[in-house]
């Protein structure tokens, strides 16, 4: 054996002492975890964002009686901004639209992608319903202008417009558009820019910590070997494999 | 019924330590460290430099005539860990005979007659060539050169453990950090009439630390953003808590609205959430928690002793467990009720005779005294006590019963699932792991508080 491989033996041991993981048991861990210290108000604050965020209106009332957390939000605008959901998810985009601009014009205004996908969501429901003429008048007249400013706009009114191309539209490529996720995508952006204009987070703060937690115990994973929740949904402690 | 009850006891009481702690304001204490502010002029190499009287400019006098004649100087501290970036500067003010100047970072034991990174433990991004060393005397291709004029940094990114340098305000190169131990922000002139100096951030920096923080955090949270979660979990895990707390009306409200949504929202089934459980005795628990938190304290006593008279017999102070700490912080309330509404006759009356018998038990006495202490002013919502007077003390009180009663359940294993809500067993996890990470790095980096992460208004 060549010098060179001895010393190379030598250096992978040495590498391999020094990545050797350290070892938390399950004793260690949960003595680190009691003194941990959650405030409850801390819970409570996350539940309510999670209720506001979500749109939970009833919910997030009775939830600020029986713990005595303020949202953070004014419950008033909820009832608005999920009827305005609401109206998109069951295709009555119009509707939508016109509370979009009663709750705030500068919504729509200031967000050009978010009211053409509005707009195509409306041209999506008239080819649903069968009403061809008015889909074509409508893509020409109001969709068509848009596509002129942007490309990728372009694009989307083309493959919308497809749809008028296929007798069975269940099976073309672009079917998924009548698909109730298309609505829902819609939807979720719409409230994603109410709560915007409203200075809210569009997004609620717990599955940002979950993924946190992933993201925490995945880094710890590459330094000691520890128990760790694989299982978020029943929070149960496994004991790490030595 | 849970045998070991002295965890719940233990825990509530110290639940209401906390609150206490927290009102005197001794919780978030930040651990400051002192960062750098000057040079080193004790422990500058001898002769070869001079350093001004402000020790923050050093100027080479002599002519160099071979390597270990260097000016070289360290800060008057080591770098600041605990935080994401540290970061310094240095302006060129005179490139002299040769310009060998560098900036870089060394360790404690470092030769100070040397370039920062020509010895092993240091890192030196060099003027005259624009290589960077690390540990040796040979450098590796890293950035532009630097001369009079310029002005070049030196940060350390603890989050991504990696060192950066920059010139006049743009990052030119990172590495990264494999030494451990603290580090000295260092400087080195190596040639006749070389002058530089020194900016600890006293002066606004030439390179942008806060723009650069904002971006290092949005990448993290980018990677964090994309990693995926099992679908409706969020949702199971807001519903579990609603139960284990016993907010019924939320719950019922929550259940509701998630009927009528799009698509429907079931987790019951597929997930692992054990209803049952958490269903247990949910409308009592959810009428002693609205008495507590109306403060009618005698009703949920009497409701207690009706529906779970093992949790509030008169002989359960003697125990010593979760049913003696129960009753102990029934009995606080009701005092702390009565000198909200004023009634601190009837309150010493109640003191005497409920409260006294706490006196020298180990674990109570600090409540009791605080309590006691509420007849001591006259407007006890601004005294240091006032804490207790807040909802948050009626919310203990109210969770303490809760866990109590859930403890009762035949089908309940530990104590942990009384006390525990799922949520707050993944928060821990989720501080401990942080926590224990950042330790093994040395304790560098930011700390993990959920506290501040749930507090700030990171609109995304």
């Amino acid at each position: 054996m060549s010098l060179f491989w001895i010393v190379f033996r030598q250096l992978q041991e040495f590498e391999s002492m020094a990545t050797s993981k350290k070892v938390i048991t399950r004793e260690e861990w949960e003595r680190k975890l009691s003194d941990v210290k959650i405030r409850k108000e801390d819970m409570n604050k996350l539940v309510m964002n999670f209720l506001v965020t979500e749109g939970y209106v009833d919910a997030a009332e009775k939830f600020r009686r029986e713990s005595g957390t303020e949202p953070d939000i004014d419950l008033a605008t909820i009832t608005d901004r999920m009827a305005v959901k609401k109206a998109v998810q069951c295709g009555n985009v119009e509707d939508a639209i016109e509370k979009v601009n009663d709750l705030n014009p500068e919504i729509l205004d200031t967000n050009p992608q978010l009211f053409f996908h509005l707009q195509q969501q409306r041209l999506i429901e008239l080819i649903r319903n069968g009403k061809v003429e008015e889909a074509l008048e409508f893509a020409q007249e109001e969709l068509a202008p848009r596509g002129e400013e942007n490309q990728s706009f372009l694009e989307e009114l083309e493959r919308t417009v497809a749809l008028l191309a296929f007798e069975d539209v269940s099976n073309c490529p672009v079917g998924e558009l009548l698909d109730i996720s298309q609505r829902l995508k819609t939807a979720t952006e719409v409230n994603a820019a109410i709560l915007t204009s409203q200075s809210h987070e569009k997004d609620p703060k717990l599955p940002s910590l979950l993924k946190m937690l992933i993201w925490a115990q995945n880094q710890l994973d590459e330094k000691a070997a520890y128990p760790r929740i694989k299982d978020l949904s029943t929070a149960m402690l496994e004991d790490p494999a030595v | 019924m849970v045998n070991d009850n002295r965890d719940l006891g233990a825990y509530f009481l110290g639940l209401c330590r906390l609150a206490s702690s927290q009102a005197s304001g001794d919780t978030d204490m930040c651990e400051e460290e002192e960062p750098p502010t000057e040079l080193n002029t004790i422990n500058s190499a001898g002769g070869f430099s001079v350093v001004s009287p402000d020790k923050l400019s050093v100027q080479y006098t002599s002519a160099n005539l071979h390597g270990h004649d260097v000016g070289v100087v360290q800060a008057n501290r080591p770098a600041p860990v605990k935080r994401l970036v540290y970061y310094f500067e240095l302006y060129v003010k005179s490139a002299g005979a040769k310009g060998q100047i560098s900036i870089g970072f060394t360790n404690e034991g470092f030769k100070m007659r040397r370039q920062p990174g020509w010895e092993a433990n240091s890192y030196g991004y060099h003027g005259d060539d624009g290589l960077l060393y690390r540990g040796h005397g040979k450098g590796e291709t890293f950035g532009p050169t630097y001369t009079s004029g310029d002005i070049v940094g030196g940060g350390i990114n603890y989050a991504s453990q990696e060192f950066f340098f920059t010139k006049n305000g743009t990052v030119v190169g990172t590495l990264n950090k494999e030494v451990k131990g603290p580090l000295y922000p260092t400087i080195a002139v190596h040639s006749q009439n070389e002058e530089v100096s020194v900016n600890f951030g006293k002066q606004p920096f030439k390179f942008d630390v806060k723009a650069f923080e904002v971006q290092e955090r949005m990448k993290l949270q980018l990677t964090i953003e994309n990693l995926s979660l099992p679908q409706n979990v969020s949702y199971g895990i807001v519903r579990s808590y609603l139960l284990h707390y016993g907010y019924e009306e939320t719950l019922n409200s929550f259940d509701m609205a998630s009927k009528s949504t799009v698509p429907p929202i079931s987790i019951a089934q597929e997930n692992g959430f054990n209803e049952q459980d958490n269903m247990y005795a949910l409308s009592q628990r959810k009428t002693l928690r609205q008495l507590i938190r109306n403060g009618e304290i005698d009703a949920a006593i009497c409701k207690l002793r009706d529906w779970y008279p093992q949790i509030v017999q008169v002989e359960c102070l003697k125990l010593h467990d979760g049913r003696s700490a129960t009753c102990f912080l029934l009995h606080c309330q009701k005092f702390i009720e009565l000198v909200r509404v004023g009634e601190l006759e009837e309150a010493v009356k109640y003191g005497r005779t409920e409260l006294s018998n706490f006196f020298e038990l180990a674990g109570f006495e600090d409540l009791v005294k605080d309590c006691v202490a509420l007849l001591a002013y006259e407007q006890p919502q601004k005294s240091s006590v006032g804490y207790l007077l807040e909802d948050s003390q009626r919310e203990v009180v109210a969770d303490t019963v809760n866990a109590m009663i859930l403890s009762t359940n035949p089908n309940m294993k530990d104590s942990q699932g009384c006390l525990y809500s799922y949520l707050e067993r993944l928060l821990r996890q989720l501080t401990a792991c942080s926590l224990e990470r950042r330790s093994l790095n040395g304790d560098q980096g930011e700390a993990f508080h959920l506290h501040r992460v749930l507090n700030s208004g990171n609109k995304g």
